[in-house]
């Protein structure tokens, strides 16, 4: 574990990720305690700029943006995080199971998986989400969850296949491992990494098409979250009124975190991957060989 | 020719399921459409009208088979009933009316960005660790986290609100006739900029990315060092040797992402207005204009399934071996 984590930190793009994301963590856990009042309290009159008071201005209706932009942390992580969990227990269990059965399962499974990739997934998001009526965060990332596991199932079941004539495979076969065992402690493992990456991937998607479903006004508008700010804001016009500040604050907010996650993944991707790894060095041994090169010439001329 | 005919059973049989959700989600949902439109309309419509409401949505007093049946019907004969937001305008009608606009942002915005970072994906990994990998590839990377949603209304802010460059919205001056003189086609393409390119950044990021994986990958292959120690010149070992085989996945990649494409292209049309198919999904959906919002996931669903059999085609085009299969 702790080998894991030094790994981590000596990756740069890896350790930069890690920060964003346990900063934003650190702020979901503790919005109670660095804000003062209720997130949907009018504490001011509407649309004031950023001041000493309310450091991110009011929104329309006179609520402080920064309140707002805190709590609804606490609701986007948290939708991430399960929708991400569960895309990819079903992503993760379809796979394994068609790479691991082949056959009949495998073309069953596989065939499913393809046609919810061909589906057009937005368009379906939100025709599900307005038959549900205004939807909750929760309810949304359930939804998400359930219809979003489809990439993942087919890389892992990719990566299993793989896996699957592999000799400690076969060996693990022929002493009569019952499957069970066979696929959480032989091929489970080896799925690590890209478990990881499909868990991350999903939390960014879950994130992103959230916030665009809560844009659009399939929400609940009562709930907090980036998504619900959004839309408040441009149905106050904040963009045409001026009132950037209302905007600027969940856009930047879903930004940054977009960021520190698919850092962190690609750290995860470069670890995992060595070739994609040494990209530092080669610019590093670039760099020396040109200035061996200058200083030969040099030398020559002198 | 074979895997052309078992890509084309394949959409079939996707396209029947997508058909079949269709079908189930409004008889599954809590209440039904005629239901919550009657609430919504607080009295304007007539409680007699509830039945004749039914029957439009296809809620008639049959077995669900029998239902089933008609539904697919009238899908093969492209009766999609009546929009209820634009009474009494046939949904097909507006569909179509939609339909090239979509057809036309998607399409410049994708080819626009697949290209481009196909291009820079090539030469980021050719140079790695040089500086335009360095400065290109964080960047694709930052901005492939970037939702289009984010992007379409900050070119919003800057370039229409701020700056007063680029009209805000709708796809031609409303003023004009549509017609093929200048004075339109000039308006129209102005009004196309900002969607086009705001879409198009969107999906610039993860092209560039994949290809730069890609490419990276088969630049250590052997036959590139062959190719090199036979001493053709660098522009061809890059482009018709590494390129072309790097081209493969990405194509790949290329069709997964049509979801997204359009998923964008719903976000772009939505923000700047525009007389898309993803803004009259959003138009429907706003309404609950269920006709309409059936008609439309079917039309979308239609022209994802049209965009991966294309990109099976290229598949064809680029790789001999599928052509003798």
């Amino acid at each position: 574990m702790l080998d894991l984590l030094k790994i981590f930190i000596r990756n740069r793009k890896a350790a930069a990720g890690l920060l964003i994301v346990v900063f934003y963590v650190v702020v979901a856990l503790a919005a109670p305690l660095i804000t003062s009042h209720d997130p949907n309290k009018r504490v001011s009159r509407p649309h004031q700029p950023p001041s000493i008071e309310y450091s991110m201005g009011t929104t329309r209706m006179g609520r402080d943006v920064y309140t707002q932009l805190v709590w609804g942390t606490r609701t986007s992580l948290m939708v991430g995080i399960l929708a991400g969990f569960i895309v990819t227990l079903i992503g993760t269990v379809v796979g394994l199971t068609a790479a691991y059965y082949g056959g009949a399962t495998d073309e069953t499974l596989n065939f499913a998986t393809n046609v919810v990739l061909v589906l057009p997934q937005l368009p379906l998001l939100l025709v599900l989400a307005a038959f549900l009526g205004q939807v909750g965060p929760l309810a949304i990332a359930v939804i998400i969850g359930l219809t979003s596991w489809a990439w993942g199932a087919r890389v892992t079941r990719a990566q299993a296949m793989t896996l699957k004539n592999r000799e400690f495979i076969q060996a693990s076969e022929l002493i009569g491992e019952p499957v069970w065992r066979m696929i959480l402690v032989e091929m489970l493992p080896n799925l690590l990494s890209i478990i990881c990456f499909n868990f991350i991937g999903s939390v960014i998607f879950t994130i992103i098409t959230q916030a665009t479903l809560e844009f659009l006004g399939l929400g609940d508008p009562l709930s907090v979250s980036w998504g619900t700010m959004l839309y408040n804001a441009n149905n106050a016009s904040a963009i045409t009124v001026g009132a950037w500040w209302e905007m600027a604050a969940p856009c930047a907010a879903i930004v940054l975190i977009g960021i520190g996650l698919s850092l962190l993944n690609f750290g995860v991707d470069e670890i995992s991957n060595p070739r994609l790894r040494t990209l530092g060095a080669i610019g590093k041994a670039m760099k020396l060989q040109k200035r061996l090169d200058r200083e030969r010439l040099m030398e020559k001329e002198a | 020719m074979r895997f052309v005919l078992r890509r084309l059973a394949f959409y079939l049989v996707a396209f029947l399921v997508a058909a079949t959700f269709n079908f189930l989600i409004p008889r599954l949902m809590p209440g039904n459409p005629a239901d919550i439109m009657l609430a919504q309309s607080q009295g304007t419509i007539p409680p007699e009208a509830r039945e004749a409401l039914m029957a439009t949505f296809g809620f008639i007093n049959e077995p669900l088979h029998l239902q089933y049946l008609k539904y697919l019907a009238s899908i093969f004969t492209w009766d999609f009933g009546l929009s209820v937001k634009y009474y009494p305008t046939p949904v097909i009608d507006l569909l179509t009316r939609a339909l090239p606009w979509t057809l036309f942002l998607t399409g410049t915005a994708t080819l626009l960005a697949y290209a481009l970072g196909t291009l820079f994906g090539i030469r980021a990994a050719w140079q790695r660790g040089g500086r335009f990998d360095s400065v290109i590839s964080p960047m694709a990377l930052a901005l492939q986290s970037v939702p289009a949603v984010v992007i379409a209304l900050t070119a919003l802010f800057v370039f229409a609100v701020s700056l007063n460059w680029l009209p805000t919205g709708y796809a031609y001056d409303p003023s004009l006739e549509p017609s093929l003189d200048g004075t339109f086609l000039s308006s129209t393409l102005k009004h196309a900029l900002m969607p086009v390119l705001s879409l198009g950044l969107v999906l610039v990021g993860g092209y560039l990315v994949t290809m730069r994986n890609n490419m990276i990958g088969q630049l250590g292959e052997d036959y590139v060092h062959l190719a090199e120690a036979k001493g053709l010149s660098d522009a061809r070992v890059r482009y018709n040797y590494a390129a072309r085989n790097a081209l493969l996945p990405s194509i790949t990649a290329f069709a997964i992402s049509l979801g997204s494409v359009f998923g964008g292209s719903l976000i772009t049309e939505v923000v700047f207005n525009y007389p898309g198919l993803g803004n009259l999904l959003y138009q429907g959906v706003i309404a609950r204009d269920f006709p309409l919002i059936q008609g439309q996931l079917l039309i979308m669903t239609l022209a994802m399934l049209a965009a991966n059999f294309a990109v099976d085609l290229a598949y064809v085009a680029l790789d001999p071996r599928l052509r003798r299969a």
